[in-house]
């Protein structure tokens, strides 16, 4: 039978990284915040470039949530057993 | 545009022959000592690391439409077709919640298919099957599209779209799929993993010289910006409308904010994109990719700025207006008039080549789909492995070949509603699969109910949408009026799918129907078979009933 493999993630952590993740896609669904066109940076218009501008901070705000739902390993499978190799795994 | 540009032609052609061997080549990539097994052709072996994982659902996610639509749709109406971008930001966050939680479950058990999960979930055949038609009618369009995309870049190189003869007209076309079917049925998976690479290398160089290099011949942003709002600001003969505008109006902020996050939510719902999940090795692999997948997205953003540019240029304006106002060869035509031939060539095969990969995972998926949900759930229940990858490989040829059907036999314009439709219909999905891998709450008859009720009135509201300036029309878009504001009809559909499978569920849940058999366990939602607790390996495998030998 599998073992469960890993501790839980801390509800804590899990809930931080709900709340991040949250104000990712409100940032993007919330129209309102970014439908106008001051302020202006350099030429552009503030609803491209803030959308522009959101997408590396969703990338830092994804990698957080990966960072906070990431659990410690317990032991790796040696490597002949790993199921993922192909080939001469088997 | 009627005269066939050599040196731009050459480098397709180039880099064609050059993708092509990569294909072929693909077989012996990371090559299994038994290579007729589903998880090897269909699923490349799940082996696919961070990085191959990154190339691979970059290749798969942004297709010939993000290239060649979005930035139509930007031509066309402005700030509109911006919701790509505001889609792609959504997606991320959200399926990295879930996305883990499939990828385990699927591995444990040895899952090719979302409809695999559904059916082992719910014990629910019926349930299954829905799914998978499902899926199989929403990616049929999806490579028909691809097609029209290349379509449209082989247009402005001159070959096609002019010509009389319709057979000849299209050879190219018919040509650079047959040898994409033949490479797919060879390789598998593997086969546009690998190509994943040249794609994405192309796209990236092609984006980053077009945004810096055309708006310097364009006098800048600031003029490309002025230039397109003028334009979008005149008025539009056939709605008496302006075409479109540089900011979202407030009475279009409700369609731009329902069709961003209905697109977000439907997008992993689609057979390759769940294809290029279940392919990764390890469950941290996910998480990862969707933390540096957005980077593609800021490429969609600059390709989308594309279509500004496009009509920043007087010599696109006239071609487009010449080819009957197809907004399509916007981007192309673009090239055309702002890079040196060779160059143009390179952006050309972005797109080509942009095209092919998603549209081999796509056939990829829908023949995954057809063999373990109808082929062996339904006639063959005994099929072995050799036999189901067999099956799998000669259905890709079958959708290849329905897709090709699609763009020649039925109209342009047909391809395009279905795929609107698509959309609306695979988010019908959702509910069975993403609330199952939380929750057995929901009664497997009341999601079939909910998603066949979702179906019917997504299709029937799409039809009743008229062509803007065309009263009486249908098929004319994905947005409706629904309680006093214009939203994404998907999102409508699926409201309704999730109301009525709660309610039924409650009424299934009195009567005492069966609820059917679920062969998973809570903890297998988060394993992840790389990393065991020792001794159990083999185990692991028996109870993964993956089959293999």
């Amino acid at each position: 039978m599998v073992q469960p493999q890993r501790r839980a993630v801390h509800p804590r952590n899990a809930v931080i990284a709900g709340v991040l993740l949250l104000v990712a896609v409100i940032g993007a669904f919330w129209v309102p915040i970014y439908a106008r066109s001051a302020p202006k940076l350099g030429d552009f218009p503030f609803f491209y470039w803030f959308q522009l501008i959101w997408m590396p901070v969703v990338m830092v705000l994804c990698y957080l949530a990966y960072l906070l739902l990431r659990t410690p390993r317990t032991e790796r499978a040696s490597g002949g057993q790993r199921l993922g190799e192909s080939g001469e795994a088997r | 545009m009627n005269h066939v540009n050599t040196a731009s032609l050459v480098v397709v052609i180039i880099l064609f022959v050059v993708v092509t061997g990569v294909g072929f080549a693909a077989a012996r990539w990371r090559r299994a000592e038994e290579m007729m097994h589903l998880d090897e052709w269909g699923l490349g072996g799940r082996g696919f690391g961070t990085f191959v994982t990154w190339f691979l659902l970059g290749g798969d996610l942004y297709t010939a439409y993000t290239f060649i639509a979005v930035p139509a749709l930007v031509y066309g109406t402005g700030a509109a077709g911006f919701y790509a971008l505001s889609y792609t930001i959504m997606v991320f966050p959200i399926v990295l919640v879930f996305a883990p939680r499939l990828w385990s479950i699927a591995r444990v058990h040895g899952y090719v298919t979302p409809a695999d999960f559904v059916k082992g979930r719910y014990g629910s055949r019926g349930l299954s099957v829905a799914v998978a038609l499902t899926g199989i009618l929403a990616t049929m369009p999806y490579i028909a599209l691809q097609l029209v995309g290349i379509q449209a870049v082989l247009t402005v190189l001159g070959l096609g779209g002019t010509g009389s003869n319709g057979f000849v007209r299209d050879l190219p076309l018919l040509i650079a799929f047959l040898v994409l079917a033949f490479y797919t049925y060879i390789s598998g998976l593997r086969a546009p993993a690998l190509i994943a690479f040249v794609k994405d290398g192309l796209v990236y160089v092609m984006v980053i010289v077009a945004v810096i290099y055309i708006p310097t011949r364009l006098g800048g942003w600031g003029h490309i910006f002025s230039t397109a709002s003028n334009h979008l600001a005149a008025t539009n003969p056939k709605t008496k409308k302006p075409f479109g505008s540089l900011i979202v109006m407030p009475a279009g902020e409700w369609a731009y904010a329902t069709l961003a996050l209905g697109s977000a939510l439907a997008l992993f719902m689609y057979p390759h994109s769940i294809t290029g999940v279940f392919a990764a090795k390890r469950r941290d692999v996910i998480r990862r990719n969707m933390a540096m997948l957005p980077l593609y997205s800021l490429v969609l953003g600059f390709i989308a700025l594309l279509g500004y540019m496009a009509l920043a240029t007087p010599a696109v304006r006239a071609g487009v207006k010449a080819a009957d106002g197809n907004a399509q060869l916007s981007v192309p035509l673009l090239f055309e008039n702002m890079f040196p031939s060779w160059f143009a060539g390179i952006g050309y095969s972005a797109i080509v080549i942009g095209a092919l990969v998603p549209a081999s995972i796509m056939s990829i998926a829908a023949a995954n789909l057809f063999t373990r949900n109808i082929y062996r759930d339904i006639f063959a229940p005994g099929a072995s492995s050799r036999q189901q990858t067999r099956v799998a490989q000669f259905v890709s040829l079958i959708v290849k070949a329905g897709a090709l059907v699609f763009v020649f036999a039925l109209s342009k314009q047909f391809s395009i509603n279905l795929q609107l439709l698509g959309g609306v219909w695979i988010l019908q999905t959702f509910p069975a699969i993403v609330a199952g891998l939380y929750t057995r709450w929901f009664h497997r008859w009341a999601l079939l109910i909910g998603w066949a009720a979702a179906m019917i009135y997504g299709t029937v509201q799409v039809y009743r949408v008229p062509t803007p300036g065309v009263p009486g029309s249908h098929w004319g878009g994905s947005s409706a009026p629904v309680f006093g504001h214009v939203i994404y009809i998907a999102i409508a559909a699926f409201v309704l799918n999730v109301v009525v499978a709660a309610v039924l569920t409650v009424v299934f849940r009195l009567l005492h129907l069966p609820e059917g058999t679920d062969e998973t366990l809570p903890h297998q939602y988060t394993a992840d078979p790389e990393f065991v607790v020792r001794e159990p390996a083999t185990a692991v495998t028996a109870a993964g009933g993956t089959g293999r030998p």
